[in-house]
């Protein structure tokens, strides 16, 4: 027994425990199983105090009729706010959009009822909002008028007292939230004191309020009008937008879900004219209405909880836009195709480009581009051939600063390249030579070829301009132009043969000396030896040279000396191609040595050897006569009585009397014989192979005997004579020639001493 | 007399249809001139038109009962109008051929079929003398009875006279049966009737409808998109924002915000996917107007069956959220 009630005891203070320890701590924030009271927060949307009076009987109504100590709290909004944060608040009366906000920061058990408002006997469970102003506002007449008007309301948050209004002024265009006219009052009451007072243009208040308000005061209704009135069969109040759901009734859910009960059926069971009901101005409770609508609004409004964008699927859109999105789509795919169908391409021009600007740049042949008269672009080998270093020495300079200041032909080089430019810009295509200078001084001659590049955008055409390097050509041009010039000029004939040694080219020179036309002269062979012919070429071929003199005859019969020089010509493969023949015409020069030498031997009068030659004759003979062991006579002989003819006839009958008896004594002689004047009226003679004395001797008879025959000179007979000395040859002793002839002279003077006309033989005893 | 001039209590001058009709020569591009008389159903339309939301492609011509909706129609001064399927086959033998584009609303109790009493099920009708106005929707009631009790027309005495005529009639004798809707409905209940059966029993068969002249509809298919788009924004606003639009629609017919509610809890309002369902080819729109049609035709209401094929069109249902 002792121990049982113990434990009941022990029972008792253990049930009773937390509802001490709760009370002593935070009273009104303990846990919700051991609440006894609750605490009723109601929406402070007028004044505090009105308020407090107004739902005191509706909390000790339902404390009543629930047994549960009902508390009431009123509270303006951001008190509620924290209130319900702090779990101070069990169940509160709020507008539709504060209970929006409440719900979306915390979860609750649900809307319990919607408030029923009475009004004169009719009652509703909607509310509206009303746009008001002042009644001596003219301009203030419809919604549109509001564009700009300073605004009152009590706050973001109020059902009517702002965001049904807002919608309906978002219908007509006019964006209350972006709008910086607006005042948040906080509560309905200094919404309509601010307007009434002129400080704001318009008020936004809840429906209903108004209506108290002038009950209370009457001649508010004279000074306020309402904007945009909706005309409401069986809606008690003025109302400016459409309607929404009443306030809703809200438990949280720390709340025991019996008592939630309890105060529910307690507040559908509260009839119209209870007092608590009158007292709240209230016809009571409703069922939960759908608050759907104004969530919409909120939505709509953008206001929070819904102050975010709504979250649109890819699905909402799609099922929405499909058409569109569809069409986009397939744009897109087909941009993206394209993009990549062009991006292809564009890398396949690139590709195609570089190659050309490759093939451009490395092109042998030097290429450039001109814009206008300046350079914009060229190639290397350009650059190599004008011997600069980079591209940057010639771009953006003129052709002309690259050339002296004439061309060759006399042209000034800027006058005629401008020239040239114009033509191509008139869409000629242009070719001329031209020379450049190089980095180096140095000349160089191109084949300039100037084209013109349309371009698109461009009315001028950009000049394409390519060289080729002539500058060995012109070299050779030259060369060839000398070689041309030496062989029409020269005084030598020159003459080409083909390897068979036909003529197939001659000069001018060939054609004076031999007298044959070019015509005549190229086919057939050139003036060779008779003899030697073939042989000449033969040589040539071997040795590559003959050289040599020869007779020949010119075209006319005259005789020729030429001496020719022909040459091999060989060709690339070191085989015979042909004949190359200088000759010169020598036949004069063989003439004049020919008479040079006649006239170093022999007398001019008489034609007989002089001096010299009989003594040249006289060693030949010597010689012969040693070798063959003959005898020769050397003979001198001298005119007698000379002298008187020469005065008495003159000179010249004196020279033909010379000759006269020269012939005569050349005639005796025999042909191997030589019979020379030594000078004067002096002769000499060799008498050759003379057998003993006495053949000699009878030569001399016959010479005194030709020579005393009478010689008709300048028209005279002249008759005269010679003294003759003559000595032999071998003698005992050998002597030369001078010793010889000295003897002969030495044997004549004794025929003189004798009484001339004679002959005398040398012997030792003369001497 | 029309079911649906009874909701209507403040009597307008027939001449609006004319003036609304006048009216629309003025706009440049012709808009679409649909009829529409109150009734809780068509009431989207009277909300979409306070809240602008149906484009200047169409024009409500406001008339007093489907009577101005019908002979509109008929004589091509109307494009569209909101009638019963009953209605929309009368103008179709009348020779125009409309379309039906939407279900405004299908009954859910507002019919009802009311019987002396010891009459206590659908087979006991075999027999009976039937009171209907066969030229209104009370037809289609009936034979929606008939079909679910699985009889006939030829299984009763059908005595046609005006919903208004019932409680004359009943009074005298004259019919044991009496198919009618509220307020008659009412008063005979008062009077001893017992109610036997009601539209709530046969979901889906009697329907308020959109319909569009075929002719039109082929040359506008815009403006006909827009009206049906209208009507589903005006019925998103009943639905969604119902205590705003009980007010709207009982300041319109001049009657209680109660009455708008007890009458809205007579209609089913058939969304968006429901439509689709009812106006799919062989949907339930179609066979009922079948059924119906013969009906009509076999007791010389309509000289010919119209041609029901593509009734019911359902393209011009807005594919995405109103």
């Amino acid at each position: 027994m002792k121990r049982w009630f113990g434990g009941l005891v022990i029972s008792l203070l253990l049930l009773s425990g937390p509802v001490l320890q709760a009370k002593a701590v935070i009273p009104g924030a303990s846990t919700p199983q051991a609440r006894e009271s609750l605490t009723l927060a109601v929406l402070d949307y007028r004044s505090d105090s009105r308020m407090q009076d107004q739902y005191a009987p509706l909390v000790s109504y339902l404390s009543d009729r629930t047994g549960i100590d009902i508390e009431l709290a009123v509270h303006d909004q951001e008190a509620l706010n924290r209130a319900i944060a702090t779990n101070q608040v069990d169940l509160f009366l709020t507008n539709p959009s504060h209970f929006l906000l409440i719900r979306s920061e915390r979860s609750l058990t649900g809307v319990l009822a919607t408030l029923l408002r009475d009004w004169q006997g009719q009652s509703t469970s909607s509310i509206g909002g009303l746009i008001f102003t002042r009644a001596d506002r003219d301009d203030l007449e419809q919604l549109e008028d509001l564009r700009g008007a300073s605004i009152a309301t009590p706050g973001i948050h109020f059902m009517g007292g702002y965001q049904a209004p807002a919608l309906e002024l978002k219908t007509v265009g006019i964006d209350v939230r972006r709008s910086s006219k607006v005042l948040y009052l906080g509560n309905h009451d200094r919404v309509i004191r601010a307007v009434v007072n002129g400080d704001t243009d318009v008020g936004f208040i809840r429906s209903g309020v108004l209506e108290d308000r002038i009950a209370q005061t009457p001649e508010l209704a004279s000074k306020l009008k309402v904007i945009n009135p909706q005309n409401l069969t069986g809606y008690p109040f003025q109302v400016s937008t459409r309607l929404y759901p009443e306030w809703p009734l809200v438990s949280l859910p720390h709340v025991d879900g019996r008592q939630v009960r309890r105060i529910a059926s307690a507040l559908f069971a509260l009839e119209p004219e209870h007092p608590a009901a009158r007292a709240a101005g209230l016809a009571g409770f409703s069922p939960p209405a759908d608050y759907q609508s104004v969530e919409h609004l909120a939505r709509t409004l953008r206001v929070a909880p819904y102050d975010e964008a709504p979250k649109i699927t890819w699905v909402d859109v799609l099922h929405q836009y499909r058409v569109w999105v569809i069409t986009v789509s397939v744009l897109f795919v087909l941009l993206v195709f394209t993009s990549i169908w062009l991006g292809r391409k564009r890398r396949q021009l690139a590709r195609e480009e570089r190659r050309q600007r490759e093939l451009v740049a490395n092109w042998p042949q030097p290429m450039l581009m001109l814009r206008g008269t300046e350079l914009v672009d060229c190639n290397r080998a350009a650059i190599e051939l004008l011997r600069y270093s980079g591209e940057s020495s010639l771009l953006g300079k003129t052709l002309a600063a690259f050339s002296r200041d004439t061309q060759p032909d006399g042209e000034i080089s800027a006058q005629k390249i401008d020239g040239l430019l114009r033509r191509t810009q008139l869409g000629d295509v242009v070719n001329a030579e031209w020379v450049f200078v190089r980095s180096d001084g140095s000349d160089v001659w191109v084949d300039m070829t100037l084209a013109p590049v349309y371009e698109h955008g461009f009315d001028v055409p950009f000049i394409l301009c390519s060289w080729y390097d002539i500058t060995r050509r012109k070299e050779a041009e030259d060369r060839m132009r000398l070689a041309v010039q030496v062989f029409d000029n020269a005084r030598e004939a020159i003459f080409i043969t083909d390897s068979h040694g036909v003529v197939i080219d001659t000069n001018e020179a060939y054609q004076q000396i031999t007298g044959r036309e070019r015509s005549e002269s190229v086919g057939s062979l050139p003036p060779m030896p008779v003899d030697e012919g073939s042989a000449i070429l033969v040589a040539a071929r071997k040795h590559g040279v003959w050289s040599g003199e020869f007779r020949s005859r010119s075209r006319d019969g005259q005789r020729l000396i030429l001496n020719l020089t022909l040459s091999s010509v060989f060709d690339d493969k070191k085989q015979l191609s042909h004949f190359v023949g200088v000759f010169s015409d020598i036949t004069r020069l063989k003439e004049s040595e020919k008479k040079l030498r006649t006239m170093a031997h022999y007398d001019a009068l008489t034609g007989l050897p002089n001096r010299v030659l009989f003594a040249e004759r006289l060693h030949q003979s010597m010689a012969q006569a040693r070798r063959h062991g003959y005898q020769l006579g050397v003979i001198y002989i001298d005119l007698d009585e000379f002298k008187p003819v020469n005065d008495a006839f003159g000179h010249d009958a004196g020279d033909e009397l010379l000759i006269e008896m020269g012939r005569r004594m050349r005639t005796v002689l025999r042909e191997e014989d030589t019979l020379a004047r030594l000078g004067g009226d002096e002769f000499a003679a060799i008498a050759v192979n003379v057998d003993g004395d006495d053949a000699l001797q009878a030569l001399l008879e016959r010479l005194l005997k030709a020579v005393a025959e009478p010689a008709w000179v300048a028209s005279h007979s002249v008759e005269i004579s010679v003294s003759v000395g003559y000595t032999l040859y071998p003698q005992a002793e050998e002597l030369d020639a001078d010793q010889l002839l000295r003897q002969a002279d030495q044997a004549m003077y004794q025929a003189k001493r004798q009484g001339r006309n004679r002959y005398c033989g040398f012997s030792e005893n003369l001497s | 007399m029309h079911r649906r001039s009874f909701l209507q209590l403040s009597l307008r001058l027939s001449l609006a249809a004319t003036m609304a009709g006048s009216l629309v020569g003025c706009t440049q591009k012709t808009p679409l001139k649909t009829g529409v008389h109150p009734w809780i159903g068509y009431e989207t339309l009277y909300l979409a038109e306070e809240f602008d939301w149906l484009p200047e492609s169409v024009q409500l011509s406001k008339g007093q009962s489907a009577k101005n909706s019908i002979s509109g129609l008929l004589s091509g001064e109307l494009d569209a109008a909101a009638l019963t399927l009953d209605e929309a086959l009368r103008v179709s033998a009348g020779g125009v051929p409309v379309r039906v584009v939407a279900v405004t609303n299908v009954s859910v109790g507002a019919d009802m079929v009311l019987t002396r009493p010891g009459i206590t099920q659908l087979s006991d009708l075999v027999g009976r003398s039937v009171g209907v106005e066969l030229d209104g929707v009370s037809g289609v009631m009936l034979l929606a009875m008939l079909d679910q009790a699985g009889l006939s027309t030829d299984q009763i005495s059908i005595v046609d006279l005006p919903v208004s005529d019932h409680l004359r009639a009943w009074n005298e004798g004259v019919i044991d049966v009496s198919v009618s809707y509220k307020p008659i409905a009412s008063r005979l209940e008062e009077a001893g009737a017992v109610r036997l059966f009601d539209s709530s029993q046969i979901p889906d068969t009697i329907f308020d409808l959109l319909v569009v002249r075929q002719e039109v509809e082929r040359k506008h298919p815009e403006a006909v998109a827009d009206l049906v788009r209208g009507h589903f924004r005006g019925l998103r606003h009943l639905v969604r924002n119902r205590h705003d639009a009980v007010y709207r629609i009982a300041s319109r017919q001049g009657v209680s915000p109660d009455a708008v509610r007890e009458a809205m809890a007579t209609v089913m309002l058939p969304q968006l996917a429901a439509n689709r369902r009812y106006l799919a080819p062989g949907g339930r729109v179609e066979s009922v107007a079948g059924r119906l049609a013969h009906l009509l035709k076999n007791e010389g209401l309509v000289e010919v069956v119209p041609d029901l094929d593509n009734l019911c069109s359902r393209d011009y249902l807005p594919r995405g959220p109103v």
